[in-house]
Order: C-alpha cells, then sequence, then structure tokens
C-alpha cells in the first residue's frame, strides 16, 4: 500500500486502545501520534536507511555525451543470465544521467516477458521537475533491446523510468524455473517483519517509560507495535508480500495478490474506512460519560453507523468506478514517450499489461 | 433582502477582489478590513447596507480564491495555499499552455464549489458533531499532519558515492534541508506570533511579510537565477479535460480543502497534498484540477462554516472580520451565501479566462527574466508599505529559510512550519515551555 494508507491504518489500529484516546483527550498526550509514525515505520527504514546500504553487483552509468541504448539493454541483460547462471540475487544499479544542474536524459527500461527481452529506450532531456523538453531525444541509438537466453516474469507492472537525482536498484533473482525481475530488491526484507516490530516498539516504551514513568510506558509501545504490525497485513494484501518471519526466516512470503500495492481505489477506500473506524473510536472512548459523547447514538447501533457511514458510501464508490472509471492502469508522459519510440522503431508494442 | 442588491454587492465584492487578487504579495485578508471599514461607514452614510456585509465579504473571498492564481502561475509568486499549483503550472507554461493550466485551475475552482453544494446535507449533519467530537484531539491530529509530512519527503541524493555511508549522507542532504527549513520556520513562527516586531499599528499584519519571504520572494528569485525563458503562450479554445479526470480532480481537491477549512491552520495546499497522497493523483491535468479545487474549498469553505447552523466555526480571516457585527443563524442564510457563492464563482472563473489572456499577452511581449526583477521589488514595495522597515527585515529572514528548500529541492511546504508548528505546540500544551526556551517570555 501507499504510505499515507499505512500511516492512516496505523492512527486507525492505534484508536482501537481505548486508554490512549483518552489520555489524548484528557491529558494531551502524543500517544496517538505514535500510531501514524510507527503505521509508516517499515518503509520509512526501507527507503531512508537501509536503501542506501543495499550493496550493487552491477552498475550502469551511461554516456551523458552519448547514451546508447543497446549497451544499456545488453548490460541488464548479462546481469539477468549472471543470476540464472550464478543461481543468486545480482543487484543492477541505474543511474541516472544527469546533464546540467537541472537537466537530466532519462531513459525507460522495460523488461518484455511475453518476448524474453529487455528494451532499453532514451527519451527526451527532462528538468528536475520532470518537465520533458520535446524533440531532444538522441537520433541514434535511441531504443535497444537484449534478447534473453533464460525467461523472466515481471511483477512490478510498469516499465522502469530513470530519470532525475537516485537511481532505481532492480534485483534478478533465479526462482523456479525462470528469473524474477524485483524492482527495489532492498525492500520489504528484515523491516517488514514482526520481530523488528517489537524491535522498534521496545525502543517507543523505552523512551515513554523515561519519559512518563514505567507504569505507562509499556503501553506506548503496545500501540507502537500494533501500528508496525498494521503495516505488514496491509502489505499481506498485495502481490510482492514481505519478509515477515525475519530472521526466522528470511525468505519473502508471497502476499495475497488481492490488489496492486500503487491501486488508487483500495488505498483511499483503505483510508476512508481507516477514518470511519478512527471516528467510530474517537467517539467511544473521548468522554467517560456517555451522554457527552457527540454521537452516541453511533453506539447505540454500530451497525447502523458503519452501514451509513462505510458500506453504503463504498459501495457507491464501487459503483461509481465500475460505471465510469479507468479501465487500465495511468500511463506517465515518460512511458508513453517510451512507447512512441518502440513504435517508430518498428518494434514490438507494449504489451496490455503496460498499455 | 432585495435579489438585485444581493447580485449588484456579489458583483462588486468580485471586482474588487479582482484587482486586489492580480497584486503578488497582496492577499484579500491583508486588504479586506480597510475595504470594509470605507464601505461601511457609519449610520445612513455607509456604502453597504450591514445586512450585505456578509454578501460583499463571500464574494471577495470567492474571486480571490479562483484569481489569485495568476500571479502564482504566470510571474511564479506563490502565496502559502497556492504553492502546489507552480510546479506543474510551470511545466505547462514551458509548453506554452500556461493558458490551459490558468483555466484548468478555474475548472477545479467550480469543482469545488459545485461538491460543496452537494455536500450541504453533510456539512449540515456532520460537520457541528464532527468539530465537537475533535476539538480535544485537534492537537495531535496537526500533529499528524505535520509528522506525515516530514515523514513523505523522498530522498534525493545522486547514489554514485561508494560506499553506504556516503549515499547515506548525500541521500539525506534533501531530507536534512527540509526537516531544517521546518524546523527555522517554526523558530520563527514561534517568535513572530509570540511577540510581534512589526510595528504596532501594522500588527495585524504580523504573518504577511515572513509568508512573501518564505514563498513568493525565493520563487521569484528562482526565476531570476535560472534564467528561464518562457516560450510563447497559446491560448486554447477547448481544454483536453475528461469529465471523469475533473469529477476526480475535483473530488480530491474538495477532500483536502476540506481538511484545511476544517483543521486550525492547515492551508489548501497542505490539505491538497494530502487529499493527492489519499487519492494517488499522477495525471497532471488531475493534479492541477485538484489544487484550484483545494484552494478554493480552502478559502472558502472556510469561511462558509461561519454560516452553517450549529457548527459556529470561525476560521480564516474574512470569518474573524465579520464575527464581531454578524452571527448568521438560519438556514436561509446559508443557502443565500451558497447562491452568492456560485455566482461569484461563475463570474471570477470568466474574469480568470480574460485575465490570463491579458497577462499572456504581456508575458509574449515582456522578458521573463525582467519581469521577475520587477516581480521581486514590487513584493519588497508592498511589503514596505504594509510592514515597514521591521516588515522588510523580517520577510529577508523569512527569504534566507525560504530558499534552502529551493536550492537542495526539499519541499517548499516545509517552510509552513511558521504556522504549524508553534500553534500545534500551542494546542497540545508544549507552547509555553518551547516559548521559555527560546527566551520569548
Amino acid at each position: 500500500m501507499k504510505g499515507i494508507t499505512h500511516f492512516m491504518t496505523g492512527v486507525a489500529v492505534a484508536s482501537f486502545f481505548g486508554r490512549a484516546v483518552e489520555m489524548a483527550a484528557e491529558r494531551k498526550s502524543w500517544i496517538l501520534l505514535l500510531g501514524g509514525v510507527y503505521g509508516i515505520m517499515a518503509d520509512t527504514l526501507d527507503f531512508k536507511i537501509y536503501s542506501f546500504f543495499s550493496r550493487d553487483d552491477v552498475v550502469i552509468d551511461p554516456d551523458p555525451l552519448a547514451p546508447d541504448a543497446s549497451m544499456v539493454a545488453a548490460e541488464i541483460g548479462r546481469a539477468i543470465e549472471r543470476a540464472w547462471d550464478e543461481d543468486r540475487l545480482v543487484k543492477v544499479k541505474c543511474h541516472t544521467i544527469r546533464l546540467g544542474a537541472d537537466l537530466w536524459r532519462q531513459y525507460v527500461i522495460k523488461f518484455d516477458a511475453a518476448l524474453n527481452e529487455v528494451v532499453v529506450v532514451i527519451n527526451p532531456i527532462v528538468t528536475t521537475s520532470q518537465i520533458p523538453f520535446l524533440g531532444t531525444a538522441p537520433a541514434e541509438n535511441r531504443v535497444g533491446r537484449y534478447r534473453l537466453g533464460v525467461p523472466i516474469v515481471e511483477t512490478h507492472g510498469r516499465p522502469t523510468v530513470v530519470d532525475i537525482m537516485n537511481g532505481p536498484q532492480i534485483g534478478f533473482r533465479k526462482t523456479g524455473d525462470r528469473v524474477l525481475v524485483e524492482f527495489i530488491p532492498f525492500h520489504r526484507t528484515w523491516t517488514h517483519s514482526f520481530f523488528t516490530g517489537l524491535v522498534a516498539a521496545s525502543a517507543a516504551a523505552l523512551v515513554a517509560s523515561i519519559a512518563a514513568g514505567p507504569g505507562i510506558g509499556w503501553y506506548y509501545g503496545l500501540v507502537a507495535v500494533a501500528a508496525y504490525w498494521s503495516h505488514l497485513v496491509c502489505d499481506l494484501t498485495g502481490y510482492m508480500g514481505a519478509s515477515f518471519f525475519w530472521p526466522f526466516w528470511k525468505k519473502r512470503t508471497p502476499g495475497l495478490k488481492w490488489w496492486k500495492a500503487n491501486d488508487a481505489d483500495s488505498n483511499f477506500l483503505f483510508n476512508y474506512a481507516c477514518l470511519v473506524a478512527a471516528i467510530f473510536n474517537l467517539n467511544r472512548f473521548t468522554w467517560a460519560d456517555p451522554v457527552r459523547r457527540v454521537g452516541h447514538f453511533i453506539e447505540a447501533s454500530p451497525l447502523k453507523y458503519f452501514l451509513l457511514a462505510l458500506v453504503i458510501p463504498v459501495s457507491a464508490y464501487l459503483l461509481l468506478v465500475r460505471l465510469f472509471g479507468r479501465k487500465g492502469p495511468e500511463e506517465k508522459e515518460s512511458e508513453a514517450i517510451a512507447e512512441q519510440a518502440m513504435r517508430d522503431e518498428g518494434g514490438a508494442e507494449l504489451d496490455g499489461e503496460f498499455a | 433582502m432585495n435579489i438585485w442588491l444581493v447580485v449588484l454587492y456579489t458583483l462588486l465584492g468580485t471586482a474588487v477582489s479582482s484587482l486586489v487578487s492580480l497584486m503578488p504579495a497582496l492577499h484579500i485578508y491583508n486588504v479586506a478590513g480597510i475595504i470594509i471599514i470605507l464601505t461601511m461607514g457609519t449610520g445612513t452614510s455607509a456604502l453597504i447596507p450591514m445586512e450585505y456585509v456578509p454578501i460583499f465579504m463571500m464574494a471577495m473571498v470567492v474571486g480571490w480564491a479562483i484569481l489569485n492564481t495568476i500571479p502564482a502561475l504566470f510571474l511564479g509568486a506563490p502565496d502559502e495555499s497556492a504553492i502546489f499549483v507552480v510546479l506543474p503550472g510551470q511545466k505547462y507554461m514551458m509548453q506554452g499552455r500556461g493558458y490551459e493550466a490558468a483555466a484548468l485551475t478555474g475548472l477545479g475552482a467550480l469543482a469545488g464549489i459545485v461538491a460543496m453544494a452537494v455536500a450541504t446535507p453533510v456539512f449540515f449533519k456532520a460537520l457541528p458533531k464532527l468539530r465537537q467530537l475533535t476539538r480535544p484531539h485537534n492537537f495531535w491530529i496537526m500533529g499528524l499532519i505535520i509528522s506525515y509530512m516530514l515523514l513523505s519527503e523522498w530522498p534525493k541524493g545522486s547514489g554514485r558515492q561508494k560506499t553506504g555511508w556516503g549515499r547515506f549522507i548525500d541521500g539525506w542532504k534533501n531530507l536534512a534541508a527540509g526537516l531544517l527549513t521546518f524546523l527555522l520556520s517554526g523558530i520563527l513562527g514561534f517568535i513572530v506570533l509570540t511577540k510581534p516586531l512589526v510595528p504596532i499599528r501594522y500588527a495585524f499584519q504580523n504573518i504577511m511579510p515572513v509568508f512573501v519571504g518564505l514563498f513568493a520572494i525565493p520563487w521569484v528569485i528562482g526565476n531570476i537565477f535560472s534564467r528561464t525563458e518562457i516560450p510563447p503562450q497559446y491560448v486554447c479554445r477547448s481544454a483536453d479535460l475528461p469529465t471523469g479526470i475533473w469529477s476526480r480532480g475535483g473530488f480530491a481537491g474538495f477532500l483536502g480543502g476540506m481538511i484545511a477549512a476544517f483543521l486550525p491552520v492547515v492551508t489548501g495546499g497542505i490539505g491538497g497534498f494530502i487529499a493527492g497522497h489519499v487519492t494517488a493523483q499522477r495525471d497532471d491535468r488531475l493534479f492541477i484540477v485538484s489544487q484550484g479545487a483545494s484552494k478554493s474549498v480552502y478559502y472558502i469553505g472556510g469561511f462558509l462554516m461561519a454560516f452553517i447552523p450549529g457548527l459556529s466555526r470561525t476560521r480564516g480571516g474574512m470569518a474573524w472580520m465579520l464575527r464581531p457585527f454578524y452571527q448568521p443563524h438560519t438556514y436561509d442564510d446559508y443557502w443565500r451565501i451558497m447562491g452568492v457563492i456560485m455566482l461569484s464563482g461563475g463570474v471570477s472563473f470568466f474574469l480568470l479566462l480574460a485575465y490570463s489572456r491579458l497577462m499572456i499577452r504581456i508575458i509574449n511581449r515582456v522578458n521573463y527574466r525582467a519581469l521577475s526583477v520587477l516581480m521581486f521589488f514590487l513584493l519588497l514595495a508592498v511589503t514596505y508599505a504594509i510592514g515597514g522597515p521591521w516588515g522588510l527585515a523580517l520577510a529577508t529572514v523569512a527569504t534566507a529559510i525560504g530558499l534552502i528548500p529551493v536550492y537542495f529541492h526539499s519541499r517548499r511546504m516545509n517552510c509552513m512550519g511558521v504556522l504549524l508548528l508553534p500553534i500545534t505546540l500551542n494546542m497540545g500544551g508544549l507552547g509555553p515551555s518551547i516559548a521559555r526556551l527560546l527566551r520569548l517570555v
């Protein structure tokens, strides 16, 4: 799921702790803030700390003056074959091509499982805001293809766009009779485990014990661990899965594949459901006196509340999406430019999943 | 109430605000008080009878909410709620589509107004209860917004260093700059809110030089030094905006605007940012529409809350100015003001198109860099006129802070720490301790 969804889920989970809500309302405690912070913490650790320490086996650094798409495609292709031959994870760092203070050369990498090839397209120059200067695409060596000698499986669902700042890392791992393409292979490993959640929450408990006394410190830890674990449960619904049982079992447990992590509708609905649940809980726990509760009618009939606030609006939303919503994933401008270049070159078009 | 007078004062308010909106740095709240005093007068000499003052004020807010896109988009001088319009707006400008971008924000604003009208039953039923429910929790909800703002910023290093620590330090430059910006602007906010530096006669304009320094001047300086060349702008006759994109953008913007209008201190830009994440926007058109909607719902919806029976919510400068002499109570008041919003919104949209064409004519003829230099001195002049020498001094300090995100490519929104940090900590009961720590009390 997206960062905001993890954040909101953490808050919603924290709101189920009645004492935490009471502490917030009556003693101005910031305890519920832990819900949001710990809800997003696993991804924060991945992208803001661990990603920098993930080693690269192959580094791709195209020539800024004469970028050669064929050469980039071949280097990536050879890394895939190396992962097959050596039966291990091979990680490839794709550097960006910086041309000036605010200018970058964009390129797009597509893993075509159907044709079993890697396609690289050199796109126009872009600014740091990813604004393309149309007409600046190179005239030569713009599209490169590498026909793979081994079968691949791709789960990211989109071409990889390399343009500004820090380029992505792509991993290749032999899995069964294919090589699995893993976008950002450092993601969802040790940080996404129940054990790490426990350790991280212990830190919150320790700090809270020092600040507010051990009598209440453990409760902060409890809220934090629940929020952290909610992140893992959310990620379970996607495709990639995570190393939930690290360090005892380091392999990634596959997700339930209910929806893609970046799916706009499921993220929105998740966030909305979290908001509805949080309001329900704030109402239940804020005042001890039920008469003061603004929505004591909600408590009298939670079924009615969830029907009116959740079931009906969500059903209406899903109906609207079905009737008028987009039919496929949205295409970025960079992907569209690359696709056009592939068409112009006369090669295969992007398959249905990408187009 | 005479219907023709309602229409007259609506048009008058829209016209007045349309002139104010074109002036960078000036906020409608800066001038509204003066305009109201001048127009109200006393007794029979009043230019505007008392019962029409709210109508005039609402029309001013609506006009401002829609038309202040123009300086942000064409002159690169945004205020705190328009900062997100500038980036995609400049992208459109670089493609000669500035007029289209302005039209998209206008269409977004109209979507926001429609959404507010449609959501009226929810306003009546849910908002008073929600306000009562969230009141004791506002401080940590604001804390959540701050936390998400800071946690969701992405590292932007080059990743070319040989060692992990090298890459870490490089990647954390922009994150650290973002945190520093938030912290410094927060401290500045504490100082300004605890010990106003501008002369007492300008006290009500205390925060204006700070906003100009944090948001508008750094952007103009960036335009001057980046030697941006704006290509000739094309005035399109239709916009590439399918109904689905318009409605989705409008919905997202409405959500963002309502978050901003409902919670203290949160601006339309921040609300739009959060709603953008919640609705997972990708399309540029959708983003611009949503920002237009968010900005209008933030300004208009905030003031509209003063008219919702049973809510008793005073949000935004205009509501505070109106409160001492007018308290709306009935559903009639609400529906009348909703009519004013719709009329003024429609007129403002067409004014937006007309002013955009005018602005494009200027941009096509005048060197953009020269225009930015002119804008820079205009900002200084307005700041001096409103805040005096202390106002200029405050704007200088704020500019230094506002330039940090420009040069480290971190989020400019972090400058909102100027209000978010002191007010959130005050609401959470920590403000006095911090003020003592900073030796402000």
